[in-house]
């Protein structure tokens, strides 16, 4: 298995030149740097043979969307059903967007999305969730203690959506562990492989890495006056940062600023010579997000960048009440922003090795409380990018009737959907893209050996092309 | 102002004279850890003043004084600290109390109507701006007065309010002002475990969020069962956690009750996701396992509690054409933000109720009487008082309480010894005078500590150094609408007395991701058992507050402190808000201090700021800032420039 993901490296470094637009610079340095990686954690990689360039961006939709109303049956009987089911919160079937070749189509104000589906830029995968083992309804009920922790609840079901560890409360996120395992790939020592547009996160948190967090419009913050009020004040700072701290906690919080100190220095000069796409965003959080991934991702090299990991949070989605409303805006927000970025990528050219892929920790409830809908468990998500086998819905988008096969009930209303997909999936097949040879994948997602065999040699899923 | 001053100088000399002298046996710092020196001033002369001081390590019971209120107040100044110190922590503590409770509900509307005046009495000097702006292109220009009419109707309508900016400028004032320090800092910390937030549409209601908050001003010291009781029952967690206007199932509809406020009550507001020992530890089963507190199946249950609550009345200040009373299904905007949810019967699920299997809830009976016995059943679960007590002891005194220290308090919380469940006084007694908060032993183990919460740094900050207020006055007339009509003067005046601290949180909470009442969730800032990146990590330690310490905020502390302190701009309104003062630190005592003896500063810092505990290599880096050129002709810079260094040192944001 080592041996193709070697392949699949090597063929793209020789046969997508946008991949490497300065590959070779980037190639040596890389080379030049395998002598300081970590030997114990990457002795036997498979992973860093290729030179190319590597970005995933997660988009997590925290609040739980309710992802039955992103994506919506159109097939007229399925639809049927799903008003039945979805009531007062169903979507009339002549207001969905089509998508080519599917029975599925779009909610209203996801345009954006559609144009990229039907150009083959993007694809969904349906009921996504939670899992330990694969499950059917009957076993949901009679073993509670292969189900994951704290189901329906947003703190656990959030975590486990970064972490992939569903029988575990752990703090260290997948994309942490990631970059614990690959961070050497990259010839910069102060910017983490992990940035963060919101703050700090499980996802990007490895056992000995954490996210590098920027600010949306400004980029990274620098300490002020620090290269411009002389040598004394610089020292004074220098002196606090960089003196030894017995106390833990004081040396947690200068340990934080040590390292913006340093990234700040190298960050700030790449990006303010760097390309914008003003022409290109809107004016919105999410989309002034993704904006300033684009623009880190054009200076990709300067920053000494092979392997990068994005990570931002559109938070709002916990739609008890308004769920009509709220996501009308909301899904457009969502929508738009990832038809610009990846207008942003194309641009720079580099949309080949780029994807973006979206997260929310639950589907919600498929019946209606009055307005609203709540917490349930699996749900419908996107991927988007050049590496994506686009216009497909991957995964089982089951009929959405109570008393279905893959439908829960419960006491009340009942809509819960027991996924057909694990996110161990998912989130693997994102991995093995972004370069984890397969023979390490069991260290990132314990859980992986329940749903895939890591010796196949194909991948979990199939909606990343290799 | 003058007398805080004098207190500083006067202080100051004793401070120094008293340091040097003293050998010091029982107070933080001394001969408990090895880091930490004390250092005295040799420039003073023996003066008369010595002579009034007797008694032994005044200095060091005033670090503790000071500790003491960093945990109490949202800060101690020096003239709390020698007042606290004479008076002794526990006549200190009958004091708090026994204040009445200063209320942040009663402000909004002094405060709307002074903007609203404001913004009304400045149209003269918007309009004279508007013109000469013009001018500068078109010195022709002329105005009709229906023109200017035209203007003031748009003028006027542009000021939106009373919203979350309004509760903010409350909650600040208070915080500044109020004698109750230790009832608002206790329900400050019930506000992170009780969360509703200004980040949903409750921003745009102030007294939503004032009443909500009033709740846990008024029973900070109070039962937990009250609160508990009165937070369902709100308007603003109603809103929050949608169990407003939660109609009963409907099946052939497919409608459920809501789950959210089901959920939450348990998970986050009394009993946590496993049981738990007194001590705070799980309880484990047979083979070793977590003991789940509760299933989906309850949640439903318990979902159907919830239903039927509406709107009690409707908003005597919004305009309601619609309808002359509150009905079932009154949204936010129209109803009473503040006035507890009324039970409308037949919205209300019917039929008994099961939930966590020994509460059984019958049915027939009045819909708030399903309610009341769900919050009592739930208050009355013994997971409740070691769930409430970790939390506050987190956000008072550090982030890792041993289990013994938890124990302890939760052990009040089952009885405050007259047999009484949740007295919140007797828990925050227990919380504050305990020994782990108290003493110096374990003062630098390594357990010990937390991270000083960005808003209470930026207040402890603000209450230590006196504050000075700032307003632009105007001095405009306009004798035509033409550019040769118009005069127009911009001053400023210094104010002393009774300044208004309306700061606007909402550029705290870009800066540093933090704001009274507006958590980005439910859970909070951060969850009580959040873990950094590191040392704390590998030694099973959690820290909450770092949660949000990140590459980010952290840099934006440091620059908003330096903007604070060096640019002097402090607690500021919302830009729109013309008239209002913004506020200054008065650094003219400390600057004459730090002029006679830079060390003197330093130690009077070390006192009001870090407690005793700062490091020799703190003190060193400030000695080599001040012995550098910049400090012997620029006094104020340098005092500055240190009072900048000490708030961003860990010494000051850690806190032990």
């Amino acid at each position: 298995m080592t041996k193709k993901n070697n392949n699949i490296s090597r063929r793209k470094f020789l046969g997508q030149s946008s991949c490497y637009a300065i590959g070779s610079t980037t190639l040596l340095s890389t080379l030049t740097n395998l002598k300081f990686m970590n030997a114990a954690s990457i002795a036997n990689s498979a992973t860093l043979m290729g030179g190319d360039y590597k970005a995933m961006v997660c988009v997590l939709l925290s609040g739980g969307c309710d992802s039955h109303n992103m994506l919506i049956p159109r097939e007229q009987n399925e639809h049927d059903l799903y008003s039945v089911t979805r009531t007062n919160l169903a979507i009339p079937r002549d207001q969905i967007l089509e998508l080519n070749g599917s029975n599925y189509g779009l909610h209203p104000s996801m345009s954006g999305a559609q144009s990229l589906y039907n150009q083959g830029k993007l694809s969904f995968i349906n009921n996504i969730g939670t899992l330990i083992r694969p499950m059917t309804k009957e076993q949901v009920f009679q073993n509670f203690n292969d189900l994951p922790l704290g189901l329906f609840s947003h703190s656990d079901q959030v975590q486990q959506w970064q972490t992939s560890i569903p029988n575990d409360r752990s703090s260290v996120g997948w994309g942490g562990r990631i970059a614990d395992l690959m961070s050497s790939m990259n010839t910069s020592a102060d910017i983490s492989m992990n940035v963060s547009l919101s703050g700090s996160n499980i996802f990007q948190t490895g056992t000995n890495s954490t996210e590098f967090a920027i600010d949306r419009n400004n980029g990274s913050v620098g300490i002020i006056g620090y290269n411009d009020f002389g040598d004394q004040y610089k020292a004074t700072i220098d002196n606090m940062l960089d003196a030894h701290y017995q106390d833990v906690f004081q040396k947690t919080y200068v340990d934080v600023i040590k390292t913006s100190r340093d990234a700040d220095v190298a960050f700030r000069s790449a990006i303010e010579n760097g390309s914008t796409f003003f022409d290109v965003f809107s004016a919105n959080d999410f989309s002034d997000a993704m904006h300033m991934i684009a623009r880190t991702i054009a200076v990709r090299d300067q920053l000494g960048m092979t392997r990068q990991i994005f990570f931002v949070d559109f938070t709002g989605w916990d739609h008890h009440d308004e769920v009509l409303n709220a996501q009308t805006e909301m899904l457009g927000y969502l929508s738009d922003g990832l038809n610009e970025f990846n207008t942003a990528m194309e641009r720079i050219g580099i949309e080949d090795c780029v994807t973006t892929f979206v997260s929310s920790e639950f589907g919600r409830t498929l019946t209606s409380n009055g307005n609203g809908s709540d917490h349930a468990w699996g749900g419908n998500v996107m991927v988007m990018g050049g590496p994506v086998n686009g216009g497909q819905m991957f995964g089982n988008y089951p009929v959405l009737e109570l008393g279905s096969e893959y439908e829960l009930g419960g006491p009340g209303g009942g809509g819960i959907m027991l996924p057909t997909t694990s996110v161990d999936e998912y989130f693997a097949e994102l991995a093995l893209w972004f370069g984890v040879a397969p023979s390490e994948l069991q260290t990132i997602f314990p859980n992986i050996g329940s749903f895939y065999d890591v010796t196949s040699g194909t991948m979990p899923i199939g909606f990343l092309n290799t | 102002m003058k007398k805080q001053i004098l207190t500083i100088l006067s202080f100051a000399l004793v401070f120094a004279l008293n340091m040097s002298a003293q050998n010091y046996t029982d107070y933080l710092g001394a001969g408990h850890d090895e880091g930490i020196t004390v250092y005295g001033s040799s420039e003073f002369d023996n003066t008369s003043a010595s002579n009034t001081i007797n008694g032994g390590g005044l200095d060091a019971n005033y670090m503790d004084a000071a500790r003491f209120l960093s945990q109490t107040t949202f800060g101690g100044d020096m003239d709390e600290i020698v007042r606290t110190n004479s008076m002794g922590k526990e006549a200190w503590m009958e004091e708090q109390f026994n204040l009445p409770a200063t209320l942040t509900l009663d402000q909004i509307d002094p405060i709307w109507n002074t903007i609203l005046e404001n913004y009304a009495d400045h149209f003269d000097v918007r309009l004279a701006e508007g013109i000469l702006e013009i001018c500068e292109f078109y010195p022709d220009t002329s105005f009709t007065q229906a023109q200017v009419d035209a203007y003031y109707e748009e003028y006027i309508q542009n000021v939106f309010g009373p919203y979350a900016l309004h509760f903010n400028y409350a909650w600040w004032q208070t915080m500044m002002t109020a004698p109750d320090q230790l009832r608002h800092r206790v329900a400050y910390a019930l506000s992170q475990t009780l969360v509703v937030s200004a980040q949903s549409d409750l921003g745009n209601h102030a007294e939503a969020l004032a009443g909500y908050y009033d709740i846990l001003v008024r029973n900070a010291f109070g039962n937990y069962r009250d609160i508990l009781m009165e937070v369902t029952l709100s308007p603003a967690m109603g809103y929050y956690l949608s169990h407003l206007n939660n109609p009963r199932a409907i099946p052939e509809e497919n409608i459920h009750p809501d789950e959210n406020y089901a959920r939450e009550i348990m998970q986050l507001f009394t009993i946590g996701l496993y049981m738990l020992n007194q001590d705070g530890s799980r309880i484990q089963d047979a083979q070793g396992f977590d003991i789940p507190t509760y299933d989906n199946n309850d949640i439903k249950e318990l979902a159907k509690v919830f239903t039927g609550l509406g709107a009690a009345e409707l908003d005597p200040r919004m305009d309601i054409w619609w309808t002359d009373e509150a009905y079932f299904g009154l949204d936010l905007y129209a109803m009473h933000k503040w006035e507890p949810l009324k039970m409308y019967e037949e919205w209300h699920e019917p039929g008994q109720k099961v939930v966590l299997k020994d509460l059984i809830i019958p049915a027939g009976q009045p819909g708030l009487r399903d309610i009341e016995m769900t919050v009592d059943y739930l208050f009355n679960h013994p997971n409740v008082g070691p769930f409430i007590s970790h939390q506050l002891i987190q956000r008072l005194v550090k982030s890792n309480p041993s289990p013994e220290y938890i124990s302890r308090v939760a052990g009040v919380f089952n009885d405050n010894g007259s047999g009484v469940r949740g007295d919140m006084r007797a828990v925050i007694e227990a919380i504050i005078m305990d020994e782990e908060a108290r003493s110096c032993d374990g003062y630098l183990d390594i357990d010990n500590g937390k991270l000083k919460e960005p808003m209470l740094r930026h207040a402890q900050l603000s209450r230590i150094i006196p504050q000075i207020g700032r307003r632009d006055i105007y001095d405009v007339e306009i004798t035509s609408y033409d550019c040769s009509g118009i005069s127009y003067n911009q001053s400023y005046e210094d104010i002393t007395e009774d300044i208004k601290y309306w700061h606007n949180g909402y550029s705290d909470y870009d800066l540093l991701r933090q704001n009274i009442l507006m958590a980005p969730s439910v859970f909070n800032f951060y969850l009580p058992d959040h873990q950094p990146v590191g040392d704390l990590t590998q030694l099973g330690l959690v820290g909450p507050e770092f949660k949000i310490h990140d590459t980010g905020t952290a840099i934006n502390y440091i620059n908003l402190i330096f903007s604070s302190i060096v640019w002097e701009f402090n607690l500021y309104s919302y830009n729109g808000d013309i008239g209002i003062e913004y506020t200054m630190p008065d650094l003219d005592a400390l600057t004459a201090l730090a002029n006679e003896d830079m060390e003197a500063l330093v130690n009077y810092y070390d006192i009001v700021f870090t407690h005793g505990r700062m490091s020799d290599q703190t003190r060193e880096n400030l000695r080599a800032l001040i012995s550098a050129l910049i400090f012997a002709n620029d006094p104020e810079l340098s005092a500055k420039l240190l009072t900048f260094f000490v708030l961003i040192s860990p010494d000051y944001t850690i806190d032990k």
